[in-house]
């Protein structure tokens, strides 16, 4: 039953390329009050990948916990992170949550019935006005010298660039799944793991033994992480939208061991169909 | 320290909620014990900037750099009011461009205010704060 609320879901936005109408149409499927913070976006690029965004997660909630379209209430912490608010129509988990990343040509969704959720993806991106080292000496004081050493000792400068964005998308994962979505928390958490698999973590140079992490690649150079984690991580203003944040071990671990389940493909075509289906059936 | 006597008093960068022409005034006779009930005039009160807010050309600097570090057409329009994430900053776009204005105005800027910066304006005023500290 709990499985049901582990979901990935990414779309690649790429081949999308809608003309006025349709992302008129598009952004018809979705409330009003949120067109504005899709059509702020000054690129189209943003604007698409906003939009996205919102579509995947109305139809995730649609579809895994069954609400009828009209009813589904998704807002935002102070923090910008969206939630989901629940009146009596989420008992079917603990802490159903979930999180979205947009990066390149990719859009994501992630969700848990449990554990905080936390996702990112990051696009290979070859710094053009300076050289590799240059690039991330300016994020330097977001690593540990650990982690830092992993990366400047990890070969060519692609070699050192991949390093970088892996430890990068994980970081961003962590924070994410806090409700804090800030950058500068990232120094905070210290990553181990063996050839990126059994990734564990210290956070405030403690270990912590509550989370769970897991990269992989989306493809076309696109890195993607999961954080799973205690709800007591969360930020105050988070946590306020979660159903519970107490758990004995054993309930605890019922969320934090479920299987991570790989990513489904969905398209932009399919997500309009889910949509204006659950918008025309109330 | 907000002054209040009523001919110095100047309210600069202002969102839209109060518009000049609009001072309630009425019924004030003496200049010198003028209140206004539905401002909150607290010392340190971040929303009304009484003459505290940074230079033109410090705002058009940090348009310059967020220009460049996020590549935006030229016709797009940055302004003081322009938050870096609706032009389009990613997570590392935000530390670069703090990096890049840390580097051009010979600043540091500490985690905690940075955190605090979310559009143009906000950025120019933290470098003129920290500016200014450097020559005291």
């Amino acid at each position: 039953m709990m499985e049901k609320g582990v979901q990935r879901w990414v779309v690649d936005i790429s081949t999308w390329d809608p003309s006025t109408d349709d992302f008129s149409y598009a952004l018809s499927l979705l409330p009003q009050h949120h067109h504005s913070s899709i059509t702020r976006f000054v690129k189209k690029d943003d604007r698409k990948r906003a939009l996205i965004s919102w579509l995947l997660q109305y139809a995730l909630v649609h579809e895994v916990l069954g609400i009828p379209y009209h009813e589904i209430v998704i807002k935002r912490t102070l923090e910008g992170k969206p939630f989901l608010e629940c009146g009596r129509v989420c008992l079917d988990f603990p802490n159903f949550n979930f999180n979205v990343s947009h990066h390149g040509d990719y859009v994501a969704i992630a969700s848990e019935p449990l554990c905080l959720v936390g996702l990112d993806i990051v696009s290979h991106m070859i710094p053009e006005k300076e050289t590799v080292l240059e690039f991330i000496q300016n994020f330097s004081s977001c690593f540990s010298s650990l982690e830092w050493d992993q990366i400047v000792t990890a070969g060519s400068n692609d070699e050192v660039l991949t390093e970088f964005y892996r430890y990068w998308c994980l970081k961003e994962a962590y924070v994410k799944a806090t409700g804090s979505g800030l950058a500068y928390g990232l120094h905070k958490v210290e990553f181990y793991h063996t050839s990126w698999t059994d990734i564990s973590v210290k956070v405030d140079g403690v270990r912590n033994a509550q989370w769970r992490f897991w990269l992989s690649e989306l493809g076309k150079g696109h890195y993607v992480s999961i954080a799973r984690g205690h709800p007591i991580s969360a930020t105050e203003s988070y946590k306020r939208t979660l159903n519970q944040t107490k758990f004995n071990e054993e309930e605890y671990n019922e969320g934090l061991l479920l299987p991570n389940v790989s990513f489904v493909w969905r398209t932009v075509e399919e997500l309009f169909l889910v949509i204006h289906k659950a918008k025309s059936s109330c | 320290m907000a002054s209040t006597t009523g001919a110095s008093l100047k309210f600069t960068s202002l969102s839209s909620s109060f518009k000049q022409t609009q001072v309630p005034l009425r019924g004030v006779s003496n200049v010198n014990s003028v209140s206004f009930p539905s401002l909150r005039m607290r010392p340190g009160s971040l929303r009304f900037r009484v003459s505290c807010a940074a230079k033109p050309e410090t705002v058009n600097k940090v348009c310059e750099i967020v220009r460049k570090q996020l590549a935006l057409p030229d016709d797009s329009s940055v302004t003081g009011e322009s938050k870096f994430s609706t032009l389009g900053a990613d997570s590392l776009d935000t530390v670069e461009i703090v990096m890049g204005l840390e580097e051009e105005f010979g600043i540091s800027v500490e985690e905690e205010s940075a955190q605090s910066i979310s559009t143009v304006q906000d950025a120019a005023d933290l470098i003129e704060k920290l500016m200014d500290k450097n020559c005291a």
